[in-house]
């Protein structure tokens, strides 16, 4: 009698500890917008001019591989300690450089996905959606061309 | 028959040899990465070699990743983790995982992919194994959600590591936290051959991911044998269908992950030529609830998990039981910079629930059973250094109190004989890992 109700007392007490900390998670604040200086761009192929953010978390988490069209959706990032990559994890994505790499990992590693394909400088973004049908990306608004289209996120 | 003493002195150059080998592989491959700007000063001729596999163009469907990981262990006690890792025998390098994997986008919709595993530590060593090979169809992907059908080997979609527990990258530490994800049962916690049913729903509140997989448990070698009989019996244990599935609810792209998983997995044994058992089932139903917050620079993450097993028809030497373990805990990992981060957990096994502290189970048979075999309280803190993308080294230190994670095949003495193991012990573990 007296063991169970010290059982019942200590997973009492278990259980507020989770609780706690839980609504701390909750509550805290999200994520300030700083000014963007960059687009999120595709092939000029694609014909989707607008999406939703989550949407877009989808097709950079590489859970999402077509467009709405039905074309294949081809996802380029930089490094991911690129300054350009983490503004826009940051502002488009609300993640992390680091969460989206777990996610990636997590995909690759059970073989329920792909990881994105990594360019090295902007100017390689550039090339690499202009001449790959269903690519999207983003690069810096001085960067950008009529050979490229930008996509708007709602 | 050896002694298990010469062959441990025999071999420890051979282990030396190995860890020297490994540790100038691993240290080869960051001079490959593009991002180190001190390559110059690694060997030219690896550099060389890297650019002609880099020069393989692959077509865009196709890729190729992998890993390859060196670990060295040393404890206190005769506690052995992953080898023979006790002090008296300087320690253990005898951990090694090796991966390789590819997939290929057929279609948007449809994915082929498969990973060779090799994995050394200690007794639950397994040369080669094909850890997934699986076909994924997306039947359907709108905007808002998507759902899939996989077949073939797939990963078991238990808690937030079980998937990919063998790449060293995706662990918070070297060693996942024991009392969910214990190496004694892994075999059987790695991967299930089957069919499985998986989708996603988006909305503005968050997005929910569910899976749910009707599969036969891998239970060939001797490992699981002993983790359910403490030692390898005679006849061999057979799979039976077993179902498992997870959900999982993400706010604000991850910030918030909650999970719940479970499985109920369904053992069969054929007695053969064993004089003491008859040909018994066993039934586990671990249930695991998952919580994480991620933020820039920490994430704090708690796993609570409720394991129901039921041993049933095993005959007069080994009475029906049905025992209810119960696991948790609580892990906060801050990055002081992308590079380096740190790890402190808080970790607690309990074979028993009803008997947390194993003094029922031991006062059956004092002179072979440890109360402490019964659970493990594990304070475990660490760094990480991420060198490159690509290449990272780790350190951890356990202390622990409570022996039930130890393997029993590399702790044969734990099942005979009460007062072998230290209650209260130390590891310190080292690791370094390259992945590609």
């Amino acid at each position: 009698m007296i063991t169970a109700t010290k059982k019942m007392a200590r997973n009492g007490c278990r259980l507020v500890l989770l609780m706690v900390l839980l609504l701390g998670m909750l509550s805290a604040t999200g994520i300030a917008r700083a000014h963007e200086h960059y687009e999120v761009v595709t092939n000029a192929n694609v014909t989707t001019r607008s999406l939703s953010s989550n949407s877009l978390r989808a097709i950079f988490g590489m859970r999402q591989q077509t467009w709405p069209d039905g074309g294949a959706i081809k996802v380029f990032v930089l490094a991911d300690d690129a300054p350009l990559h983490n503004s826009f994890c940051k502002e488009k994505l609300g993640a992390f450089p680091y969460q989206m790499r777990q996610a990636w990992d997590r995909l690759v590693f059970s073989g329920t996905g792909q990881a994105p394909t990594k360019v090295s400088s902007s100017e390689e973004m550039f090339d690499r959606v202009a001449s790959t049908p269903g690519a999207i990306g983003y690069l810096e608004k001085t960067k950008i061309s009529e050979r490229i289209n930008v996509l708007q996120v709602k | 028959m050896y002694s298990k003493s010469n062959n441990r002195v025999s071999h420890r150059h051979i282990r030396m040899a190995r860890v020297i080998a490994m540790s100038a592989i691993l240290w080869s491959f960051p001079a490959q990465s593009q991002a180190l700007p001190d390559s110059q000063k690694l060997p030219s001729f690896l550099s060389a070699t890297f650019a002609r596999m880099s020069a393989l163009k692959l077509p865009d469907a196709v890729q190729v990743h992998g890993f390859a990981t060196q670990g060295y262990m040393n404890s206190t006690g005769n506690n052995n983790v992953f080898g023979y890792s006790n002090r008296h025998d300087d320690g253990s390098a005898g951990f090694r995982e090796v991966g390789l994997n590819a997939s290929v986008q057929l279609r948007p919709n449809l994915l082929i992919s498969a990973q060779g595993l090799h994995r050394h530590a200690g007794q639950g060593s397994q040369d080669v194994r094909l850890d997934y090979g699986l076909v994924d169809y997306k039947a359907y992907s709108g905007e808002n959600s998507q759902f899939g059908i996989r077949l073939g080997r797939i990963k078991n979609p238990i808690g937030f590591y079980n998937e990919t527990r063998d790449v060293a990258f995706t662990r918070p530490s070297i060693m996942l936290p024991q009392s969910i994800y214990f190496d004694r049962t892994r075999n059987l916690a790695m991967a299930a051959d089957g069919g499985h049913v998986y989708g996603e729903t988006r909305t503005s509140k968050g997005d929910f991911f569910y899976q749910f997989g009707v599969v036969m448990p891998y239970v060939s070698g001797t490992t699981t044998e002993a983790a359910i009989f403490g030692v390898d019996r005679p006849g061999h244990l057979t799979s039976e269908v077993s179902y498992i599935g997870r959900g999982m609810y993400e706010y604000d792209g991850g910030r918030v992950r909650l999970g719940v998983s479970g499985a109920q997995t369904n053992i069969g044994y054929n007695r053969g030529a064993d004089p003491a058992l008859l040909s018994g089932q066993v039934q586990l139903t671990p249930i695991v609830f998952s919580a994480q917050y991620n933020a820039e620079r920490w994430s704090l993450t708690s796993e609570y998990a409720i394991r129901h097993t039921v041993v049933n028809n095993f005959g007069p030497f080994s009475p029906n039981t049905a025992t209810t373990g119960e696991s948790y805990y609580f892990q906060g990992i801050y990055r002081f910079t992308p590079r380096w981060e740190g790890v402190i957990r808080y970790d607690a096994l309990y074979s028993n629930r009803d008997d947390r502290h194993g003094s029922a189970w031991a006062a059956a048979s004092p002179a072979t059973r440890d109360p402490h075999s019964r659970f493990a309280k594990d304070l475990t803190s660490g760094v990480r250094w991420n060198v490159t993308p690509s290449f990272m080294l780790a350190a951890e230190h356990h202390y622990v109190n409570g022996t039930a994670w130890l393997a029993p095949l590399d702790n044969p003495g734990a099942s005979t004989l009460a007062g072998h193991h230290s209650q209260h012990w130390h590891l310190f573990a080292v690791q370094g890992s390259f992945r590609f």
